[in-house]
């Protein structure tokens, strides 16, 4: 697996080889992920999928961010602006 | 009558960690069929984890421990199943693994499960601990583990005990030291704990380390101190520390990094298993001893299964495990925090503390308050305290602590832990199994 680039809200975030969607957000600042569908806010706490507070959508689909690797294309948004 | 999408074995590891390696490794060796499952993309843990293509960061001693974990691996054949997330035990008995690589529910007939899914930090609730750029000391590990670098922005460390060394030590070597150490405890002034972890060469060689390289990067350790805020001030973050004698100060940072301990994750896992399949639980996940205890109770975990499987008991001895246990009491009385735990008393009310759905300190003491006689059921299903997705794993200790500390008569009881792991699996995926088998 190679770096590359996923989007986030539409925006391409780089990301390296082995990362995941978490760790790529953070490092391009983005600690805000949104709010679920009821509203709470989503964002990194435990990185080991425990909290379940880093959830986002990743093509549609919800997962931790901290649990899913990054790969070239994903298209990665907050979970209330597909599901809310 | 096994389906054609299902998975047969005769053991299933969940945790790819060093206890569940070790664990599998040793069941492989006795002949057994086994499983080995994890959630990651890559073995390791939280201790082995290693960013790709860069060097080591674990110690050489660490290091040879990984390299014979997964050499049992090779010898055994055992292919790990990577990004596979444990649901949890159906009704029929079998095992539920989200395999996220394909996008479909994959269900294990295993005779045994041996759950090592390691430990969960302990994070007391603070005023603002709820807030984006605060993580767990643990969660900003990962993020280094992963990348061999920090995120951008100032850091700052607070809570309790030896991770949060390791961590600032950690931050200094990337070239990061953080803005402050905050700790509760005071083990320079611990000195008879001091000595007798002496007898642990390995343990207090490791900190002594950590801390001459913290110390060198000019990082203030603020000890018997304690965080009691944290707010966002325009981008930033401002930390509000106390002293032990009541004085304040207030560092800003970007991001903070908190950690009060750990304890196993054994959430959603049944107190004891009947019938098959039997779960025995391994490493951190049954008891928190460290990477050190770690690999010999992986060993423990799969001599008591094949002693259960084969209908003998098995009273589970390992006296690494004795050792790293008396080790784990030792470090506790060093970083016993220097202000006496007043159960959460000082919290203010509009500190939340069921971090999946915003509930607060206020809202749970209204409901104590209340003329009402309830219990931890009713502060569960009337107050959703512990009903978030993550089952109560950041807040059933503390709901619990403030509940019985504001009524001694209430109704003890676990506030969560009787559902399997909950999480997030997709429609298609759950439905996916079915299509496989042409059922």
């Amino acid at each position: 697996m190679s770096g590359g680039s996923f989007l986030w809200r539409g925006a391409a975030i780089s990301f390296r080889a082995g990362e995941s969607i978490a760790s790529a957000l953070l490092r391009a600042g983005e600690r805000d992920l949104g709010a679920d569908g009821a509203g709470a806010r989503l964002r990194y706490f435990c990185g080991i999928g425990a909290c379940q507070n880093c959830l986002v959508s990743v093509d549609g689909s919800i997962a931790e961010s901290c649990l899913t690797p990054a790969s070239d294309g994903l298209k990665v948004d907050p979970v209330e602006a597909v599901h809310g | 009558m096994a389906r054609p999408a299902e998975i047969v074995c005769d053991a299933l590891v969940i945790g790819g960690g060093a206890a569940g390696v070790s664990a599998a490794v040793e069941l492989a060796r006795a002949g057994l069929r086994v499983e080995l499952a994890e959630q990651r993309a890559s073995l390791g843990g939280a201790y082995h984890r290693q960013p790709s293509g860069t060097t080591a960061t674990t110690s050489a001693r660490g290091r040879r421990q990984w390299l014979r974990l997964t050499a049992g691996l090779a010898h055994f054949a055992i292919a790990p199943r990577l990004r596979h997330v444990f649901l949890g035990v159906d009704t029929d008995g079998l095992g539920l693994l989200d395999d996220r690589e394909a996008g479909r529910v994959r269900t294990v007939r295993a005779r045994a499960l041996v759950v090592a899914t390691g430990a969960v930090e302990r994070i007391l609730p603070r005023p603002g601990w709820q807030l984006d750029g605060v993580m767990t000391a643990g969660g900003l590990q990962m993020l280094l583990k992963e990348t061999g670098e920090a995120p951008p922005g100032e850091i700052l460390v607070a809570g309790n005990g030896p991770l949060n060394i390791a961590l600032a030590a950690d931050l200094v070597r990337l070239g990061r030291p953080p803005v402050a150490l905050v700790e509760a405890g005071d083990p320079a002034k611990n000195l008879g704990a001091a000595l007798r972890i002496a007898t642990f060469p390995g343990l207090i060689g490791e900190a002594a380390r950590h801390l001459a390289r913290t110390g060198f990067a000019g990082t203030p350790w603020l000890r018997g101190a304690t965080v009691t805020a944290i707010e966002r001030d325009g981008a930033r973050l401002a930390v509000s520390i106390e002293d032990r004698r009541g004085g304040s100060r207030r560092i800003h940072g970007d991001m903070v990094a908190l950690h009060d301990g750990i304890r196993p994750n054994d959430f959603g896992l049944p107190a004891v298993s009947i019938g098959e399949p039997i779960v025995v639980r391994a490493g951190d996940c049954r008891e928190v001893l460290g990477i050190r205890g770690a690999e010999a109770d992986g060993i423990a975990a799969a001599r008591e299964v094949m002693a259960l499987l084969s209908g003998t008991a098995l009273h589970r001895v390992a006296p690494e495990v004795s050792r790293q246990r008396r080790a784990q009491a030792l470090l506790a009385e060093l970083f016993r925090p220097v202000r006496e735990h007043d159960g959460l008393r000082h919290l203010p009310d509009e500190t939340v503390l069921c971090r999946c759905e915003g509930r607060t300190v206020g809202e749970l003491r209204a409901m104590l308050a209340g003329p009402d006689p309830i219990g931890l059921r009713e502060v569960k299903l009337n107050g959703r305290f512990g009903m978030g997705v993550c089952q109560g794993r950041f807040c059933a200790d503390a709901v619990g602590e403030i509940a019985l500390a504001a009524r001694p008569d209430l109704a003890a009881g676990p506030l969560s832990r009787d559902r399997w792991p909950v999480r997030p699996v997709s429609i298609a995926a759950l439905a996916a199994p079915d299509e496989s088998r042409g059922e």
